[in-house]
């Protein structure tokens, strides 16, 4: 199983309500050949993520979205799969990134983001996973 | 709300907010994460928090609610965090929180846009780190309680005007559910003054009571300032009265004479509260029997109060301040009974 693993693509959830970040992280993963889910809001992401049969590698959310915010995200995604990575993104001060870290993200990050380093942190935190 | 605590409430309307309130809702109320609810006054902020409570695994736990609005900061605190004997003149003996009555419950705060910079302040601490005294105590007792916050203010401009602090907004908004007002979503009245008509009334389930098509367009149009809770009012009313054409009127009246009047007095060119009261019991004789004294009484209360308060808000071009100290209530009492008795302010302002 773990042979076939290393072939297959990592899949991402990606959750932004910000319709230019999230189809530049979309079209960015894909390219590097992640399999990409991208929601516009936390009730949406929060849905597909619970309906993934298979799980997602990885989570990406940003934090301030109406709603549901990111907090919540990370809050629930780590209640019911702690073992899943998340990272945070915010655009904001310093009081979400708090909350994100009580939440327990793996990794809170600003905009605006360094894609190649996006993905070197995602790389670190899928191989501590393994 | 005043129901029993057995069961929620009902959220009834088909609109997309509606429809969306009641999802977030069964999504997010295992979670036990803050919630604060938005909306105007009598839109159902607290209708979402019994929802909320009765839907997650806290139901049967207390539900305290707490109005930060109605109680002076001294008072909201210690009826908040509770205060050993002798803590300050007048406490005789012990007394228990909110935060403690609610523990392993929930803890409704509404109104939170009301609360003070000093309160909002200890209450981001409790929130913080879970930790609180009873006033006069230094020992810190832990509480497992789950905040919800209602507030008909918005929250984003009160941090713009150092009003509301941004860290304690933050906390609190982990999720938001918002509702909008009832002129937002004229779809939902049909539907609402079914389920009123109904829940008010068992008798009249026949559809003998049911207005005109023209009479709930009419409804549709009006702006309901004072939202579900006024349209809840209007139906109880139409049920004393039996008379949908003179309350419907009588509605949409008050909105269009009182935008027309500015300083010449429109209320001059009204009919008398008792003839006007006298008139709405002339038509068709059976609805006398749903009359009573104390019903035309408040009637005519009312109507004189509104006058009352319109004329001294005309004089004092609505200075809202100026008016409750001349009229001798206080700021809030007359913001309320602008509400409750329509009081629409002329174009100008």
């Amino acid at each position: 199983m773990e042979g076939v693993e290393m072939n297959k693509s990592y899949k991402l959830l990606i959750i932004d309500d910000n319709k230019e970040t999230l189809s530049m992280l979309h079209a960015f993963f894909s390219k590097k050949n992640y399999e990409v889910v991208s929601s516009l809001s936390g009730l949406d992401g929060l849905k597909l993520f619970e309906s993934e049969k298979k799980g997602f590698d990885l989570v990406i959310t940003d934090l301030v979205m109406p709603n549901i915010s990111g907090v919540a995200v990370i809050s629930i995604i780590k209640k019911k799969n702690p073992d899943t990575p998340v990272i945070a993104i915010t655009g904001w001060g310093e009081h979400p990134e708090a909350l994100a870290s009580e939440a327990k993200a793996d990794l809170i990050l600003s905009k605006p983001l360094q894609l190649d380093e996006l993905e070197v942190s995602i790389l670190d935190l899928l191989s501590i996973k393994k | 709300m005043e129901k029993d605590k057995q069961t929620a409430p009902t959220i009834i309307g088909l609109s997309p907010n509606v429809v969306k309130t009641k999802e977030l809702i069964n999504h997010v109320a295992d979670t036990g994460l803050n919630i604060i609810i938005c909306g105007e006054s009598g839109v159902g902020k607290e209708v979402v928090a019994q929802n909320l409570y009765h839907r997650s695994p806290r139901k049967g736990k207390p539900f305290v609610k707490i109005n930060c609005a109605a109680l002076p900061e001294g008072l909201l605190e210690s009826e908040l965090f509770g205060f050993e004997q002798g803590a300050f003149t007048g406490a005789e003996r012990r007394k228990r929180g909110k935060f403690e009555l609610a523990h392993g419950g929930v803890l409704l705060l509404d109104e939170i846009g009301d609360m003070s910079l000093s309160l909002q302040a200890k209450l981001l601490h409790v929130l913080q780190s879970g930790e609180f005294s009873r006033l006069g105590s230094e020992k810190e007792l832990k509480t497992d309680t789950w905040i919800l916050a209602a507030t008909n203010h918005e929250l984003e401009e009160d941090i713009k005007n150092e009003k509301f602090r941004e860290d304690l907004y933050y906390r609190l908004n982990i999720i938001k559910i918002y509702l909008s007002p009832l002129r937002e979503r004229p779809e939902d009245i049909p539907v609402l003054i079914d389920y009123y008509l109904k829940k008010y009334s068992p008798r009249f389930r026949n559809n003998s009571l049911n207005p005109d098509y023209s009479l709930i367009e009419k409804l549709q149009e009006y702006h309901w300032p004072g939202n579900v809770r006024e349209l809840q009012n209007v139906l109880k009313r139409i049920l004393v009265l039996g008379n949908w054409e003179e309350i419907v009127d009588e509605l949409t009246r008050s909105t269009y004479a009182k935008n027309d009047s500015t300083s010449d007095k429109a209320s001059s060119k009204e009919p008398s509260v008792v003839s006007d009261i006298l008139n709405s019991a002339d038509g068709p004789l059976q609805n006398l029997e749903s009359f009573s004294l104390k019903d035309i009484k408040r009637r005519a209360l009312n109507r004189v109060e509104k006058e009352a308060i319109s004329y001294v808000l005309d004089r004092t071009d609505w200075n809202r301040s100026k008016a409750a100290k001349i009229l001798k209530i206080s700021y809030k009492t007359l913001l309320y009974k602008i509400s409750d008795l329509k009081i629409v302010p002329p174009k100008k302002f």
